[in-house]
């Protein structure tokens, strides 16, 4: 799959005015399933769209996920794959990723932001 | 993301133009992470929003070095005191796979290939095997003559090409004429792989001719037989035989098995981390 399709899917999900979040690896440290640019849609009803990887870590994503769709606000979150090589089927990496997750806006929300003082 | 900002980006990909798009991930006033542009290599940045002119240049000043490189990152900006952090996801133009012949192996190497991210032509002189049917995957099918696709068909390092026709004659003539074209230009500039399917003896008998005619090209780029060793015999494993190999050029690889960088399992050392 490569990126400018994902995005079309993203699209089409904002189109259609259904809920559902972006999550992407925005840096990496260690060796993880994914690397930076990974991305993923996660819908409400806990379908996703595209992987960062797998395993529990995506699993923390998903979940996070969920309250980004509810509330609407984007965030990061942390995935810590080093610690316990055998737990359960997480840390079989040994690394560390920090994802963005942003909600898909439906259409007309948030468009009109003006004159933003930085 | 907003629908004009994937229109644009959707046309600089469509129109193979480098674009990257750029993400507000942390920033001290979170109504802002989100926010969206889209830069261009000629350095135009186009806002979601209606951001303040000193943060449109910084962003073009951080993020244009990483998009001439091809390199998706996170930096982080500062700005009157505030620091600003931005994911910087580049779209590159995508490689260009050719498929010279429309027989059983192009047919899955053509469906691989798109799935692998490449563009996909394929190009056949029968118009019974040249169709958009028997290729749904293709972004492009063309019905032409081997030579003249091949006299003008657009050349640069990210330009791989299968020559895979049904009689090796074609094979030859396209390779002549690419041969031809490539002496002209720099290495740098030349595809980075043109693979020719055929035996070894046959091989020895094409080169036999071809070395004397193109003295000046060091065939450094040629891949003939095709494909990595790993057995293959029906199309679908041709294929995979194939595109493994333009994938370990196209990255840079060794093409062995991972599994080689360790000497001895039993001598493996694993160390818990620790905690900063």
């Amino acid at each position: 799959m490569n990126n400018i399709d994902f995005y079309k899917r993203v699209m089409s999900v904002r189109e259609q005015r259904s809920k559902a979040a972006v999550a992407t690896i925005i840096r990496t440290k260690g060796s993880t399933p994914r690397n930076t640019g990974a991305k993923m849609i996660v819908f409400p009803n806990g379908e996703i769209y595209g992987t960062i990887g797998g395993g529990c870590g995506e699993g923390e994503v998903i979940e996070k996920s969920f309250s980004v769709i509810k509330s609407g606000v984007p965030s990061q979150h942390q995935v810590d794959l080093t610690e316990g090589l055998m737990y359960e089927d997480g840390g079989i990496c040994g690394g560390i990723m920090d994802v963005f997750i942003e909600p898909v806006h439906n259409v007309n929300d948030n468009e009109s932001l003006h004159s933003i003082s930085i | 993301m907003s629908h004009r900002l994937y229109e644009q980006l959707s046309e600089s990909v469509s129109k193979h133009q480098d674009a990257a798009l750029i993400t507000i991930t942390d920033h001290p006033d979170v109504s802002v992470v989100g926010s969206k542009f889209l830069l261009q290599k000629n350095g135009t940045l186009y806002d979601e929003s209606e951001f303040p002119l000193e943060l449109h240049s910084e962003i073009i000043k951080y993020c244009l070095p990483l998009l001439r490189q091809n390199k998706t990152k996170t930096v982080q900006i500062q700005l009157n005191g505030k620091l600003i952090e931005c994911y910087v996801e580049v779209f590159p133009v995508p490689s260009h796979l050719i498929v010279a012949g429309a027989g059983h192996v192009s047919e899955p190497v053509a469906e691989i290939g798109k799935m692998l991210g490449f563009y996909v032509t394929v190009i056949d002189d029968r118009l019974k095997f040249a169709n958009d049917e028997r290729f749904p995957f293709a972004d492009e099918v063309v019905c032409s003559s081997y030579i003249d696709f091949f006299r003008n068909v657009p050349i640069t390092p990210k330009t791989y090409i299968l020559l895979l026709t049904r009689g090796h004659k074609f094979d030859v003539v396209s390779l002549q004429e690419l041969l031809r074209r490539e002496e002209s230009m720099d290495v740098e500039e030349r595809t980075k792989y043109i693979g020719m399917i055929g035996s070894r003896r046959r091989i020895a008998g094409v080169f036999e001719q071809l070395k004397n005619k193109f003295a000046d090209h060091n065939f450094v780029n040629i891949h003939s037989p095709v494909g990595l060793d790993i057995g293959a015999q029906t199309p679908t494993e041709i294929a995979i035989s194939i595109l493994a190999e333009i994938l370990k050029i196209k990255n840079s690889s060794s093409g062995n098995s991972l599994k080689e960088k360790i000497s001895s399992y039993s001598k493996l050392k694993f160390r818990e981390r620790s905690k900063k």
